[in-house]
């Protein structure tokens, strides 16, 4: 079967793929471009996490074909540093809660939650239960989870104010 | 036990392997890509029982991009342990890799290696399977039925995976004779699965000299060597598995599957790394479940609510293969001369084969289904008999000096602190007077609930454990701990990093895990059983003590002192009644003055005694009562952990295993037809766990109330016991809600409404 | 995954006619979060998969007081929850959206795709078949437009031709007084495919119900009306002893099956429950 040749931006760099078109973004993300924090947990969209973010929107890597993605800009969760020694907000409340425990529904749950926090860095208990109500974890109850969004989304709005007033 | 101030032990230190998954660059099994790798999959049974007449692969061969293909005619036929615990005697070898017969809906019989994923797939499809069904037997009632079928020819016949368990004490009819009211009930569970969010998978890779290294996601890296090792008929040194970071388990990673024997296989055949990765379908059909069961139990009570007998009997749903079954028949069975004392007791515990899938090892083991049962007619005692049902378990709780499941004396009375601690956290007097209607809802009922647990840290007795650790001192002062537990995303190895920090004397930053790699760290049973703490964690601290007089012996020559007088904090060697002297770690291991750098390594070797933590859990419900559907609002858990070493991660133990539990309780259930043996709900959507919308507030409270002399400072297990205490609170905050009894798990919906029906009939 | 061709035409016409000349194994993919699904799970048995994404003018949402609401065979579920006119007007649609499956799924599900596939179960189709949708097709020799209501054969069947590709949903403008709900029954909060879904349409004049649309969902083999429900409150003040009444009805009004999300029974009793609710939120929204 003819490949592809797939030009995207992922976290911010620029990518040429040469991919089969029946392959998933996700496959293709995990296999090809070498980023593997992208997990597969069910490839059927129930999960939620393969969360990457496409030109600004959360989607399911696995139900999207990797073609789909042509000239588009996906952030996994590699993307998330804002430097080499910088751990994001939400990284460090992670951490710092025990918001991780098994881990491999964390990167697509930080993706979520940083795509919430974008849209609205102090959400309600309930905005941030419905937000990551595409997320399954099934180490936490969740509970630290929702605790290391709120933390996260304090820190970022005072950052946020702070950096205004300056 | 003398009061300590920790440096290290009891905060929530940042775990070690946490800033891999925050960052994406922990590697999952998944994540190994090597050079010409070849993907494998399963072809799989679509019949419950079956002999297999005619097996036709020569297309599937021709197929372009296949590689290999593997049926019962090519592997080699050795009965093997589904559970590989082989120091365990009650195991019942019942498998192979493939054989002439399937023995359940979903069963391999072909292995296809292909250079892609996708051409493997589509290979199955090739893959022609003639079989003559034999009749399918699909549940217990059918499986003990005299003449039934036969599934296995191995084990005590009558579809008997193991001799049925018996434990008698006291004189049961004795205690019966004493009682004012006798309680009769048949309580029954259904097949929650552990549903661990990473699908099973493994990567297969010989070398030259016919070593094989083994990438899977497994609790129980030893066993998985030893298995594979005895199949492939290799030494144990020619097996190496390694396992970096695992997606969770839940206990059902500590089986040995069928595709771990195949992907090697195929490997071999192929003379290419292979890669098996379940699809969530998979883990489903061919993962491992919790036992559904059936139980009968009696219980006589005086007036005043005290136990005075009780009688049981349960059957545990095998399913295809013995598994963990013998394990948890034993565990589970024992389980029930605890909990609420009582000096007459008569068990009788069975595990049957089904032509069903296979019921393994499972958070709760056994337990969960017993306690449930038991709990949930305690409280229809007190109701009865006009006891607060809070009262009433104060009252029948094991405490000190009470014989244990295990047989050992219980330590300390850590269920009644955890009762009383929870009627005064959840308010449950002032709940309980409260009214049951909620005015923003008509059709809603509130109710308040309690359910408790114990569970043992360590399978000791029942397996003869050892926990080892290995502590090494490097010359620049930072240290290295070998571990063979694995680590399945508990924070168990941040704990044990703790343990030997504090011990030693140096910072936590400065110690490092190694482990997951058979050829490299101690020999470990695996990680299951709430061991890794208790066991591990006192081998660790055997270690690091003997490793820190070491490191003083040196320091001492350095110093010119005595070693008693040397003590080291933080990574700093201080002289009694000289504060001007001291000494770096690093300063004292690494070469000076003519002395070298010395490379310092200390080993300690725990063999457990037994303890047991134990939990009362406190629980809300709102049940709508035109719906049918129970919603969890709030739920407080009152856990004894002994002694608390990381505060965090025993808090996310127990929120989470009442996640899962409250999944069993109200919407988990794997449901295999019971015409066919073909499974309906194989997958995410209808498999129903609860999600973020779903879980009520929690706010956990964890007690050092009965710390146990075997565990570091007291320490004991958590992993277990949250999952236990939650279901039959639930339950009982049910009844306390709309006055009906449920007598099974998952309570649906319609069951609700049936009820509240069948209880408007009988008014 | 398995192997298949892949296409995507940039014009209705070429997709047309390339689905006309591939023939059985060829299938439209808009969002495609179904159809990845059923190719892994072999459900399926696909050969070419032909996109229609690059084909332009598909992707709007738009709203106009004289010809309602109109949106294109490749609007997602996300961008009609989004919507403001969307959740100003259609209620019931904004509710329906919000419930299907999750954020992510809804970034990429087209509603289009979901009402093609023709689920009794779906989400987007009960508050549509309420409000009074068509669907607009375009087909090489002149496309149509088919009330929502019609469109339906069967589960996963349609009256959609082969090469005949559903473009557009358009519908009516609410009236002044219109009230609607869609109510969702599951076992979760999220994350559920429908056990049973009711939506509801009213329109009211004066505290007097003029019009009433009840569209059941789950609970047949297409997205039923329930017309003798609703007659049963077309006219009345909409007191609650009607609404249990039409509720009543309602049940009698669905032909439901047992599987293993629920019996036929529960079905058919969560009608009641649901219709009743659904009608009730309906009015207090208004209030």
């Amino acid at each position: 079967m003819t490949k592809t040749l797939l030009e995207l931006t992922v976290n911010g760099e620029d990518r040429s793929l040469a991919i089969e078109p029946y392959r998933s973004l996700l496959d293709v993300l995990r296999e090809e471009a070498g980023l593997t924090g992208t997990k597969k947990g069910c490839d059927v969209g129930d999960c939620g996490a393969c969360t990457v973010i496409v030109d600004g929107q959360p989607v399911n890597a696995c139900l999207m074909l990797a073609v789909e993605a042509q000239g588009a800009s996906v952030q996994t969760v590699e993307g998330l540093q804002p430097g080499p020694d910088e751990l994001h907000p939400l990284q460090d409340a992670f951490m710092e809660h025990g918001a991780s425990q098994c881990g491999f529904c964390t990167p697509g749950i930080l993706i979520m939650a940083k795509h919430l926090l974008d849209q609205n860095p102090l959400p309600t208990d309930e905005e941030i239960r419905f937000g990551l109500s595409g997320n399954i974890c099934r180490c936490t109850g969740y509970t630290k989870i929702f605790d290391a969004i709120r933390t996260a989304g304090r820190r970022m709005a005072a950052a946020k104010s702070q950096s205004v007033e300056a | 036990m003398t009061k300590q101030d920790f440096r290290i032990v009891g905060k929530s230190v940042k775990r070690q392997d946490v800033i891999e998954k925050v960052t994406g660059e922990g590697r999952y099994t998944g994540d190994y890509h090597l050079p010409g790798l070849l993907h494998g999959k399963i072809k799989r049974a679509e019949i419950a029982h079956a002999r297999i007449k005619h097996i036709d692969v020569s297309k599937a061969l021709a197929y372009p991009g296949v590689k290999a293909v593997l049926t019962h005619h090519d592997v080699p036929k050795v009965l093997h342990y589904g559970s590989p615990h082989p120091r365990s005697a009650s195991c019942t070898k019942d498998q192979y890799i493939l054989e002439d017969k399937v023995r359940f809906w979903g069963e391999g019989v072909a292995a296809v290696a292909a250079v892609s994923e996708e051409i493997a797939d589509e290979a199955l499809d090739l893959i022609e399977v003639e079989y003559e069904p034999l009749p399918a037997v699909l549940d217990i009632d059918a499986a003990q039925q005299p003449g039934a079928p036969l599934i296995h020819d191995v084990g005590p016949g009558g579809n008997l995976v193991i001799p049925p368990v018996h434990i008698e004490r006291g004189d049961v009819e004795a205690g019966f004779a004493e009682a004012d009211l006798i309680l009769e009930g048949v309580f029954e569970g259904g097949r929650p699965v552990p549903t661990y969010m990473e699908p099973n998978v493994c990567v297969a890779d010989w070398d030259g000299s016919g070593k094989l290294t083994f990438w899977t996601s497994t609790q129980t890296s030893f066993m998985v060597r030893g298995a594979l090792a005895e199949v492939l008929d290799l030494p144990q040194n020619k097996v190496r598995v390694l396992v970096d970071h695992m997606g969770g388990g839940f206990g059902a990673k500590q089986d040995l599957f069928q595709h771990e024997f195949l992907c090697a296989l195929l490997a071999r055949q192929c003379r290419r790394p292979v890669k098996m990765e379940f699809t969530r379908k998979e883990t489903f059909i061919a993962g491992r479940s919790r036992h559904p069961f059936r139980m009968w139990l009696k219980q006589g009570f005086r007036k005043d609510g005290t136990l005075t007998a009780r009688d049981m009997k349960i059957v545990y749903e095998s399913g295809a293969y013995g598994s963990h079954s013998p394990g948890v028949t034993n565990v589970g069975t024992a389980s029930a001369t605890s909990l609420y004392r009582c000096p007459n007791v008569r068990l009788d515990g069975r595990a049957v084969y089904t032509n069903t899938p296979i019921a393994g090892a499972y958070r709760g083991y056994g337990v969960v289904q017993t306690y449930f049962a038991i709990d949930i007619q305690i409280d229809e005692a007190a109701e009865r008999l006009g006891i607060d049902p809070a009262q009433m378990r104060l009252l029948n709780a094991v405490r000190e000096g009470d014989i244990a499941p295990s047989g050992h004396p219980i330590v300390g009375r850590g269920l009644e602190a955890c009762i009383s601690r929870g009627i005064e956290a959840f308010d449950w007097p002032g709940k309980r007077a409260a009214g049951r209607g909620d005015p923003a809802n008509p059709a809603i009922r509130k109710g308040w609930g309690i359910g408790c647990e114990m569970h043992g840290s360590s399978a000791y007795p029942g397996i003869r454990e050892q926990g080892n650790a290995t502590v090494k001192m490097n010359e620049d002062g930072s240290v290295t701990l070998l571990t063979g537990a694995a680590g399945l995303g508990t924070g168990a190895h941040t704990a044990l990093a703790q343990i030997v920090a504090e011990e030693l004397g140096v910072t936590f930053e400065s110690v490092s895990v190694v482990h997951g790699d058979t050829d490299v760290v101690p020999w470990d049973i695996g990680a299951f059983a709430s061991h890794t703490t208790y066991l591990v964690g006192s081998a660790a601290k055997m270690a690091a003590a003997d490793l820190r007089q070491r490191v003083l012996a040196r320091a001492a020559e350095r110093l010119q002192e005595s070693p008693e007088h040397l003590a080291m904090v933080d990574g700093v060697i201080t002289v009694q009644g000289k504060p001007g002297q001291t000494l770096t770690v690093a300063e004292a291991m690494g070469p000076s003055r003519g002395i070298p750098a010395e490379h310092l390594i200390a080993n300690g070797t725990y063999m457990p005694t037994k303890s047991y933590s134990f939990a009362a859990h406190f629980v809300e419900v709102a049940v709508d009562t035109e719906t049918g559907i129970i919603e969890c609002r709030k739920v407080v858990p009152v856990h004894d952990v002994g002694r608390v070493i990381h505060p965090i991660a025993a808090q996310g133990q127990i929120e989470g295993g009442i996640q899962q539990g409250i999944g069993h309780t109200l919407t988990e259930d794997y449901i295999i037809d019971r015409s066919t043996g073909r499974s309906l709900n194989a997958g995410l959507v209808d498999y129903k766990m609860p999600l973020s919308m779903d879980m009520p507030d929690i706010d956990t409270i964890i007690l050092e109330a009965a710390p146990d002399p075997g565990g570091p400072w007291g320490a004991k297990g958590v992993g277990e016991d949250p999952i236990i205490a939650i279901g039959p609170a639930i339950a009982n905050a049910v009844h306390d809600a709309i006055g009906v009894r449920f007598h099974h798990y998952p309570i649906t919906p319609e069951d609700v409404l049936n009820g509240l029906r069948q209880k408007q009939e009988n008014a | 995954m398995r192997r298949f061709e892949y296409h995507e035409p940039a014009t209705l016409e070429e997709a047309s006619r390339l689905m006309g000349t591939l023939g059985q194994g060829a299938f439209l993919l808009a969002g495609g979060t179904d159809l990845f699904v059923e190719i892994r799970e072999r459900l399926r048995s696909v050969a070419h998969l032909v996109n229609i994404k690059r084909v332009p003018g598909l992707d709007r949402v738009e709203w106009s007081d004289r010809d309602g609401l109109r949106f294109g065979a490749l609007v997602t579920a996300g961008q009609l929850e989004a919507s403001a006119d969307v959740a100003a007007r259609y209620p019931n649609l904004h509710a329906a959206m919000r419930a299907l499956a999750s954020i992510q799924v809804r970034n990429r599900a087209t509603v289009i795709g979901n009402i093609c596939r023709a689920s009794p179960s779906a989400d987007s189709i009960p508050p549509l078949v309420a409000d009074g949708a068509s669907i607009e097709t375009f087909r090489p020799e002149g496309g149509r437009s088919i009330p929502l209501a019609e469109f339906f054969t069967g589960p996963g069947r349609s009256v959609l031709e082969p090469g005949e590709i559903a473009v557009a949903i358009t519908v009516p403008p609410p009236a002044p007084g219109s009230r609607r709900a869609y109510l969702k029954h599951g076992r979760r909060k999220a994350m559920e495919l429908a056990t049973v879904g009711v939506a509801v349409s009213l329109d009211t004049a004066d505290g007097i119900c003029t019009g009433a649309r009840i569209a059941l969902g789950a609970v047949g083999p297409v997205v039923l009306r329930a017309p003798q429900a609703e007659a049963i409150l077309t006219g009345s003040r909409l007191d609650a002893a009607t609404i249990e009444a039409a509720a009543r009805q309602a049940m009698q009004e669905c032909t439901p099956i047992s599987n293993v999300r629920s019996s036929a029974d529960y079905r058919r009793e969560m009608v009641g429950v649901l219709t009743r609710r659904a009608v009730t939120q309906a009015m207090e929204q208004a209030a």
